[in-house]
């Protein structure tokens, strides 16, 4: 059953054909949500095919061009195993949290511990969420990150429909009414060993009800001893519900190393008076690219993105954000910094969208680059599309190289020049470190940010 | 939002167009259609040399493949309207008599009144203004100022049609340098059809003395006008072009495809401002009006070259236009300011692009965009930075004045940074008029409209300034129109 790809095959035409090899099993081996709209799933990526840089959309970033391997495309029969050492060595230091663990996409029931749960909640994996909450499931799959919608960017929505095609499994995160979890969820994502490189489609579904409250970190890592095969590919939809009142923090950490690409697309859609905040860090890969569209349906809904990706090697990171204010009186900042070296590419487009009659929008949007040699790149496309009057919005785009001054006065206050940079660096993502709500992973985090730059502990940022 | 900000808008929407009407003078015009036939009757017509017809024939041949693919209109920018058939337009009017006036007294009384009831006599720009003006009517230059003060400089400034007769040298090495035919599908049909426009040729060192205008209306009923202006300015030469339009009214749409060339050479400096308020169509339907599709750009080919910007929008139902510069030269500077004012069911997709190759290059971009009715307004620039323009500087600010719930103003800028030297650095705001601000003026004593009026002026006070001087006088007193009926 696993398809093996025929060279003469076009790559869409390997994932259709792989559709058609399903087993009977994936096809239907999960809840009327789900499996319903395979079909028409796959119809409409037939339609559109992968995304090239014609569409403007994907101006920057090739998708097509980076999915040249032969992949193994169906999911595999078996959850490929992670050792306990393995992933103990990948969690946080003082988080205490909810675990859970997917390897190559698939839950990882043995690898996981999610403890004991408040009331009616569900930590676990999306397959088993599936079976044990179907009415979710009518109510929320496929609502935000919705291929068919015509409301959505026709741009973006080849890549959703390709993974609800093949979605089987990933996260299932369910916070009913009034109800808080007393611990963020941790989850990591492990790539499967092997040498044969994986075209993984993990599917993850949050759904935060009336007045409930939850905060998950995601972590995208390859520890040494588990890199992936050359060319993997991750195909990663998430989609996000915060009801009335409701709180979501969600933060993700892309670090899978080189050789591993990943297209990701979240859409979070939040009512009245709630609190949506979400930070994207990417710190290694080969081809990033994040959508990322938020929806403040009600009024008064605040939304924070924030990201920062530091570029090396031959990395390429894209990052796409939407800003839908379909509400009136909502507040929506993101700020996206980027420090790149080497041959790396960063990329921003974001956009707020500011509805008809959605008055009173305070939006902020800002992208800020430190371009450390020459041959690397920065495009940078900021956004606004405002169709109300009574509106605050801005943005603002800055690139640059360090600042030879502040270098220079570091230098003169007997900080060695390489050091000042470090902390020049450091401060730099600092603003975005801080708007991490866990110490647990903002500390992380400055500690990742100075090692990466070489002032390690001795650097006296941020810590 | 206040009444008396609701009224205002109201009575805006209700403006009438104030320069609609048409001039009758007999003309020549070609039946609507375009093939190989019409660009060599074109040509014919024009009594010009071969080689200008063969590339007019390569422009036609490859506006011809493009017409050929599926969805070949440019639907990328953020506008809506009705895609012009080539087929249906005519392609070549010229006032039937066209004589060369050596006097004013020579140009018939018809044209003269027109200028009146745009309000700048000719006679009196002259006296008043030292400014030679080069009124096209139409297509085909019929009258020609201060040619002699010019020749004394050294300057040439003439029609596009005698310059291809009297310097066909000059013209063909340029023309199509920085707009190749090839640039897009209203360049492409502008190379092939166009029927007449400026040529201004700065020599070596020379200031030009004067500030060199050009008036262009679109006059015969259904007829696109395809000028083609084209400006060289040699070593160390100085100019200042300025261009001001107004149409008459009518109902079907009106293609405007012009096609703008400049070219700087080592330390020479070229400012070119428009103003352009062409019918916009009906306020209410948004029915009729011009479609302004043009293609605008300047190189900075020497070192220390610079090519300034400036433009006020506030005509035509649709504007599409993105005036840019190529900075080639080392320490070449690129300028852009723009105020853009859109309201009834226009639409303007407008903006710039700056890109940078040669070293210590600068570039800057002032837009301010306002938008009122149902009206929609895009700020759309590029700023690229190549990878051997080291120390580039480029710094963008972009803003947008709503005036009303059902308006939009976007902001579509593209950054591309390949040079880490560089410093790149883009701003844009969206606001309506803040009520602190009219809470201060109220509390001075102004009253609404005065307060709003005063407001926007000094939005676009810094644009306005960069206007030359007589320029200045008009593009305010088009603002005070436009904001005119705003008192509650």
């Amino acid at each position: 059953m696993p398809a093996t790809v025929q060279e003469e095959l076009s790559t869409e035409d390997r994932f259709l054909q792989a559709f058609e090899g399903l087993s009977d099993e994936a096809k239907n081996g999960t809840v009327e949500a789900v499996q319903g709209r395979r079909r028409r799933a796959i119809e409409q990526f037939e339609a559109l095919g992968f995304p090239t840089n014609q569409l403007e959309a994907y101006k920057y970033t090739n998708v097509a061009k980076a999915l040249r391997h032969e992949y193994r495309i169906a999911p595999a029969e078996a959850a490929p195993q992670a050792s306990t050492e393995e992933v103990e060595a990948l969690l946080l230091p003082d988080l205490d949290a909810h675990v859970v663990v997917t390897v190559g996409g698939r839950y990882s029931e043995e690898r996981s511990d999610v403890g004991a749960l408040p009331n009616g909640a569900f930590v676990g994996s999306f397959a088993e969420g599936a079976n044990a909450h179907p009415d979710v499931f009518d109510a929320h799959y496929g609502q935000y990150a919705d291929f068919e919608s015509e409301a959505g960017d026709p741009e973006q929505s080849a890549m959703t429909a390709l993974n609800a095609a093949f979605a089987q499994d990933g996260l299932f995160l369910y916070v009913p009414e009034d109800v808080a979890l007393d611990k963020p969820v941790y989850a990591l994502h492990l790539p499967s060993a092997g040498d044969e490189p994986l075209f993984a489609q993990p599917r993850h579904l949050f759904v935060i009800e009336e007045n409930a409250e939850a905060r998950l970190i995601e972590m995208r890592r390859a520890p040494e001893q588990r890199e992936h095969a050359p060319g993997s590919f991750t195909n990663a939809v998430r989609e996000a519900y915060v009801g009335a009142h409701g709180h979501f923090d969600h933060y993700i950490v892309q670090d899978e190393g080189a050789g591993a690409s990943q297209h990701t697309t979240f859409d979070a859609y939040h009512e009245t008076e709630s609190v949506f905040d979400t930070l994207t860090v990417t710190l290694s890969g080969d081809l990033v690219r994040n959508n990322l569209t938020i929806t403040p349906a009600g009024e008064f809904c605040e939304s924070h993105l924030n990201g920062l990706y530091l570029g090396s090697g031959e990395m390429h990171v894209d990052n796409r954000t939407i800003v839908e204010h379909a509400a009136p009186d909502c507040v929506s900042n993101q700020l996206y910094k980027g420090i790149l070296e080497d041959d790396a590419t960063g990329v921003f487009n974001g956009r707020v969208h500011v509805h008809r009659g959605s008055q009173r929008i305070n939006a902020y949007q800002s992208n800020k680059n430190i371009v450390l040699e020459r041959s690397a790149q920065i495009y940078s496309k900021p956004e606004l599309e405002i169709y109300a009057d009574d509106v605050e919005c801005s943005h603002g785009s800055t690139t640059g190289e360090l600042d030879e001054d502040a270098i220079f006065y570091l230098r003169s206050r007997g900080i060695p020049a390489e050091r000042a940079r470090a902390m020049l660096l450091g401060a730099f993502a600092r603003d975005v470190v801080e708007s991490v709500r866990s110490e647990p992973l903002a500390a992380w985090l400055t500690d990742e940010v100075g090692a990466r730059y070489g002032a390690g502990q001795a650097l006296g940022v941020g810590s | 939002m206040s009444t008396a900000e609701t009224e205002y808008l109201q009575a805006k929407a209700d403006q009438e167009y104030e320069h609609g009407w048409t001039t009758d003078i007999e003309s020549d015009t070609v039946e609507p259609g375009l093939d190989e036939e019409t660009v060599r009757l074109i040509s014919a017509k024009k009594d010009e040399p071969e080689w200008l017809l063969e590339w007019r024939l390569k422009a036609y041949r490859y506006f011809d493949r493009l017409t050929d693919e599926r969805d070949f209109y440019p639907d990328w920018a953020h506008l809506d309207y009705d895609e012009p058939d080539f087929q249906n337009m005519s392609y070549y009017s010229a006032p039937k008599e066209k004589a060369q006036y050596d006097s004013m007294d020579e140009v018939p009384q018809e044209l003269l009144d027109t200028f009146e009831r745009l309000g700048i006599p000719l006679e009196e720009q002259k006296a008043l203004t030292g400014v030679a003006v080069d009124a096209v009517m139409d297509s085909v230059s019929v009258a020609t100022t201060f040619q002699e003060k010019l020749e004394e400089a050294g300057v040439l400034f003439m029609s596009f049609g005698e310059a291809v007769q009297e310097h066909p040298d000059l013209v063909r090495e340029n023309m199509g340098s920085v707009v190749p035919y090839t640039d897009n599908l209203y360049a492409a049909l502008n190379s092939a059809v166009f029927s007449d426009g400026s040529f201004v040729y700065v020599p070596e060192g020379v200031t030009c003395p004067m500030e060199l205008s050009t008036y262009f209306r679109i006059n015969e009923q259904g007829t696109g006008q395809f000028e083609r202006t084209l400006i060289v300015a040699e070593e160390g030469s100085y100019v200042s072009y300025m261009e001001g339009c107004t149409a008459p009214m009518r109902k079907e749409n009106q293609l405007h495809a012009a096609v703008v060339e400049i070219i700087a050479e080592e330390d020479a400096e070229v400012k070119y401002s428009t103003i352009q308020n062409w019918y916009p169509g009906n306020p209410e339907t948004g029915e009729g009006g011009v479609f302004n599709l043009v293609t605008k750009r300047g190189i900075c080919k020497g070192d220390r070259a610079k090519i300034s910007w400036t433009q006020l929008e506030t005509g035509s139902a649709v504007t599409q236009k993105y005036p840019s510069v190529i900075l080639k030269g080392d320490d070449s500077v690129g300028e852009f300011y723009s105020v853009a004012f859109t309201k009834g069911h226009q639409q303007a997709d407008t903006g710039t692009k700056m890109t940078h190759i040669g070293e210590n290059t600068k570039s800057t971009i002032i837009s301010k965009g306002i938008s009122a009715g149902v009206a929609e307004n895009s700020y759309r620039g590029l700023v690229k930075i190549n990878e051997g323009a080291e120390n580039a500087r480029n710094f963008s600010q972009c803003d947008s004045l709503l005036i009303g719930e059902e308006c939009g103003a976007h902001t579509f800028p593209y950054i591309e940074v390949g040079n880490p030297s560089a410093k790149v650095e883009h701003e844009a705001t969206t606001s309506k008029v803040g009520e602190d601000q009219m809470f201060y003026c109220h509390q001075r004593g102004l009253g609404e409209e005065e307060a709003l009026k005063l407001i926007v002026n000094g939005f676009c006070k810094e644009i306005l300034a960069e206007l030359p001087m007589e320029f200045a006088v008009e593009a305010k007193e088009l603002l005070a129109i436009e904001l005119e009926g705003s008192v509650g």
